[in-house]
């Protein structure tokens, strides 16, 4: 796949906050990628970059090879589906759909072909003369979309695009949305703080927080191998510990050790401390004394295919998530146990204070 | 319920006294004669040869100072759109400021301002010009006209064009509009609300106006309402005054309705 | 370059506000009587308003029936809201539409049409006239601003206090009022400001003996701009600018306070 965006170490503030620091981010053609965060991470301001809305303090847009930095919002080959959706609301369906091609002077006989296209496209044929105020979220969602790709642009900038809907509809516009890009076959660049979205139907995941890159990787890798507790807490439930490397390849967590596959060629010798994370799933359960460590249920709830548990640990210092299939009721003591490869050994988060207190050592 | 019809009672009482009957009666002495009897001449003055000229003059005159108007205002609006947050509310509270003035003072103003011993003969004569004559001429009474109204062109403007949601805008650019045609086809078509309101605001006031034409026109330019206050002031003919401020009703009623139809099409057919 | 040119423009329409009233405040303190030679500095045609009794007598009727037309305007336009909620859609629609009438009217069509009123019925013009018909076209802005504040919402608060064992009467005063009450604010200084702004409907509703600092100014300046009225100008802009500076403080101020 060859690359169709790049930006090179982008940096920009409001005012005196940094809202990105750096930026360095890399897309394909074809690719399905998203910037995930919370609020306030930057991933917006670097959508709008790529948009043209805003203009980086430093570094460079690539499209294609060219430097775009400079170029208006209007030449670039690139369409934005905006999160309040921004349908112009003086102008019918049809109408917005037409705006693009208007504005480029096109035929109207090729315009009205164009808006049967892209209204049969997004599953709303014949709406075309309806106004913007009889539609409803889903309805204005997909006439933004049908808005943004008759122009037939190489990557789509989605913001957000489903975040004003309700749960049930959003999920069946997750399934629209990658069936859209199949038939498209267009970049798309879209951005959420929503991880199961993310997760579902990406090709590539850019975790995001602070104005920083956390971490990019296909959403398998995202989830398995989050490189810092802020992506596991992110992704996912989890638990995550602070720990000590004890050895190589052992690590200590609240005065229990715990044989893991990391050791000093990932990065992390004896006596470095780090961030653990044990996902739910991977903590079985056995009969009290049998496992590594032992724990009380001190509470349970029942969450459609299995139990999630909450366990204190004996010397009360750590509750552990857990999810099972099997049921086991609240004061029942435990013990418990997770394979070596599923313990995700991680370097704690950078933060500017971090970082800077590692260039003190 | 919190409410009791009959609280609605004096409002009605007022309605009746304040409003309907005297409205009624603009009508009653419209269409009478001094001796009580039933007449059209006092509508049909109207086509007499001072008043046909006066109607016109206020129409070309209001005209021209909504548009002076409405030409100014908008790129104000834009502007004041486009300013920062702070500096939004004192560029707002300037143009409210001289609102609060007595607009005959205002006025007032630029009668000094304009007079043939005024300031800006003193300061023409100062560096050797020769004196204007820029008192009583219709383009006083259009100054007077913009100056007075303006403000009330701008606000209403203003008002809607700060409410255009900033990604509508964006949304524009980014489906290929040119700032021009972002202009013409996104901006000043969601913005109709506003420019109609102003030009109603403008528009009937400066059609109706006695006093700026009496203060800036010296008595000289009679325009439609100062005919009309001089039938009820100087003549104290009530009939033909309101038969005259029947026609002119019309008129407002005329353009209002002018008005409200390009709101109602969402102002596609401005441009 | 497009900063540079909203500053222009801006600075443009400034001027042009500003400018006129600037020379009437700079005109007041010139010693001559000429609008076009400064003869020095003087403080005497402040005097010259302030002694003049005609003046002072404009300025007192100016501000007692603007206090009372935007009382009365307040009472009989949140009265009216209250009863119009409880009409039905078509009765209300009505009434609004004849609401509306005073407001979209040209004032000169208001002015005459209460003029023939009073002559109708025949009522000596004067204070009084000029008091009801201030009020007629004060009521249309009360009842605008305190009609949205009744809704839905201050229906389930009254309700609410129904449920929770307050009469009628003490909900009415300690639920409906207070949520009424910045409508019927703006209402009331919206109403004063129409008042002492007016020129046109007082001029054909006035009678001989009565004026207005608004008719007074008309009178004066039709026989000929005397220097005090520049004085005038100078009291009331700073006024107004005071009175508008203060009200934008208390809003800021208010504004922060909530941000917090």
């Amino acid at each position: 796949m060859s690359e169709l965006i790049r930006l090179e170490s982008i940096v920009k503030a409001f005012d005196d906050t940094v809202v990105l620091n750096g930026i360095n981010l890399s897309v394909a053609e074809n690719e399905f990628v998203t910037l995930l965060g919370p609020s306030g991470c930057g991933k917006t301001t670097t959508l709008r970059i790529i948009g043209g809305f805003e203009r980086p303090d430093e570094g460079r847009v690539f499209f294609d090879g060219k430097d775009i930095t400079d170029l208006p919002a209007n030449q670039r080959p690139i369409n934005t589906v905006f999160q309040n959706y921004a349908l112009f609301p003086h102008m019918n369906v049809g109408e917005n759909i037409a705006f693009s091609m208007r504005v480029r002077n096109k035929s109207e006989a090729y315009i009205k072909d164009k808006i049967k296209y892209a209204l049969k496209l997004v599953n709303l044929d014949g709406f075309e003369n309806r106004r913007i105020d009889q539609l409803s979220g889903g309805q204005q969602q997909r006439i933004a979309m049908a808005r943004a790709i008759v122009n037939e642009p190489r990557v789509l900038l989605l913001d957000e695009p489903l975040g004003a809907l309700d749960l049930k509809l959003r999920q069946e516009m997750q399934y629209e949305l990658v069936r859209l890009k199949k038939e498209l076959g267009i970049t798309f660049l879209y951005i959420t703080h929503d991880q199961e979205e993310a997760l579902t139907m990406s090709d590539k995941v850019v975790v995001m927080n602070e104005g920083y890159i956390q971490q990019e990787g296909t959403p398998e890798q995202i989830y398995d191998e989050p490189v810092n507790a802020f992506v596991a807490d992110f992704i996912g439930d989890s638990n995550i510990l602070s720990g000590q490397m004890v050895d190589e390849k052992l690590v200590r967590i609240n005065g229990i050790d715990y044989p893991c596959i990391d050791g000093s060629e990932q990065g992390f010798p004896p006596g470095r401390p780090v961030d653990v994370v044990i996902r739910p799933e991977d903590i079985d359960i056995l009969p009290y004394g049998e496992g590594l460590f032992n724990g009380t249920i001190i509470s349970k709830l029942f969450i459609g295919v299995h139990y999630e548990m909450l366990v204190e640990s004996e010397d009360g210092k750590i509750e552990w998530l857990l999810q099972n299939y099997d049921q086991h009721d609240v004061g029942e003591k435990i013990g418990m146990h997770v394979d070596p490869e599923n313990i995700q050994i991680m370097h704690k988060p950078k933060s500017d204070a971090e970082s800077a207190m590692e260039l003190d050592l | 319920m919190i409410a009791k019809k009959r609280f609605a009672v004096p409002f009605i009482i007022w309605i009746i006294a304040g409003t309907v009957i005297p409205l009624a009666s603009i009508v009653y002495y419209g269409f009478s004669s001094r001796d009580g009897g039933f007449t059209f001449s006092n509508i049909t003055a109207m086509f007499n040869h001072d008043h046909m000229q006066a109607l016109g003059l206020s129409l070309l005159l209001a005209l021209i100072s909504t548009l002076i108007c409405l030409i100014v205002a908008f790129p104000m609006a834009m502007v004041l759109r486009e300013s920062k947050y702070g500096k939004q509310g004192f560029l707002i509270f300037v143009i409210i400021l001289p609102m609060w003035m007595n607009f005959l003072l205002r006025t007032m103003a630029w009668q000094v301002l304009l007079e043939r011993q005024g300031v800006i003969n003193s300061l023409l004569a100062l560096v050797g010009l020769p004196r204007q004559e820029m008192m009583n001429t219709p383009g006083a009474i259009v100054l007077g006209m913009v100056y007075d109204f303006l403000p009330f062109m701008i606000l209403p403007i203003y008002n809607t064009v700060s409410k255009i949601d900033n990604h509508l805008i964006e949304a524009a650019y980014d489906l290929g509009a040119s700032k021009l045609k972002t202009y013409t086809k996104v901006i000043i078509p969601l913005t109709v609300p506003g420019i109609v309101s102003g030009i109603t605001m403008v528009f009937i006031p400066a059609l109706t106006t006695f006093v700026i034409s009496n203060m800036l026109g010296g008595g000289k330019i009679n325009l439609i309402g100062n005919i009309i206050e001089q039938e009820f002031t100087v003549n104290s003919n009530w009939y033909l005054g309101s038969g005259l401020s029947l026609v002119m009703m019309i008129f407002i009623i005329l353009s209002m309705l002018l008005l409200q139809k390009f709101d109602k099409t969402g102002g596609q057919n401005l441009i | 370059m497009k900063k540079v040119f909203g500053r222009i423009y801006i600075l443009i329409i400034m001027m042009f506000l500003y400018l006129p009233i600037l020379t009437l405040i700079v005109l007041s303190f010139n010693k001559a009587k000429s609008m076009s030679v400064w003869k020095g500095f003087s403080l005497k045609w402040y005097e010259e308003l302030f002694s003049s009794r005609i003046m002072m007598g404009a300025i007192a009727n100016t501000f007692s029936i603007a206090i009372l037309a935007a009382l009365i305007a307040t009472i009989v336009g949140t009265l009216a809201v209250l009863g119009m909620a409880a009409m039905k859609q078509k009765t209300e629609n009505v009434l609004m539409a004849f609401n509306n009438i005073p407001m979209l009217n040209a004032d000169i069509v208001t002015g005459i049409a209460l003029m023939l009123f009073f002559l109708m019925i025949g009522a000596p013009r004067g204070y009084c006239t000029i008091l009801f018909s201030h009020a007629t076209f004060c009521i249309p802005y009360v009842i605008l601003s305190v009609k949205p504040r009744l809704n839905k919402h201050t229906d389930s608060l009254f309700e609410a206090a129904l449920d929770l064992g307050a009469s009628e009467r003490y909900a009415f005063r300690k639920i409906v009022i207070p949520e009424l009450k910045p409508g019927i604010m703006s209402g009331f200084l919206l109403s004063f400001t129409m008042s002492v702004d007016d020129f046109i409907i007082t001029y054909f509703t006035r009678g001989a003996g009565i004026n207005t600092i608004s008719t007074l100014i008309y009178s004066q300046v039709k026989v000929g701009i005397r220097p005090s009225l520049f004085a005038l100008s100078t009291i009331i802009f700073v006024v107004a600018l005071v009175v508008l500076i203060t009200v934008n403080l208390r809003q800021s101020r208010q504004e922060a306070a909530m941000a917090r």
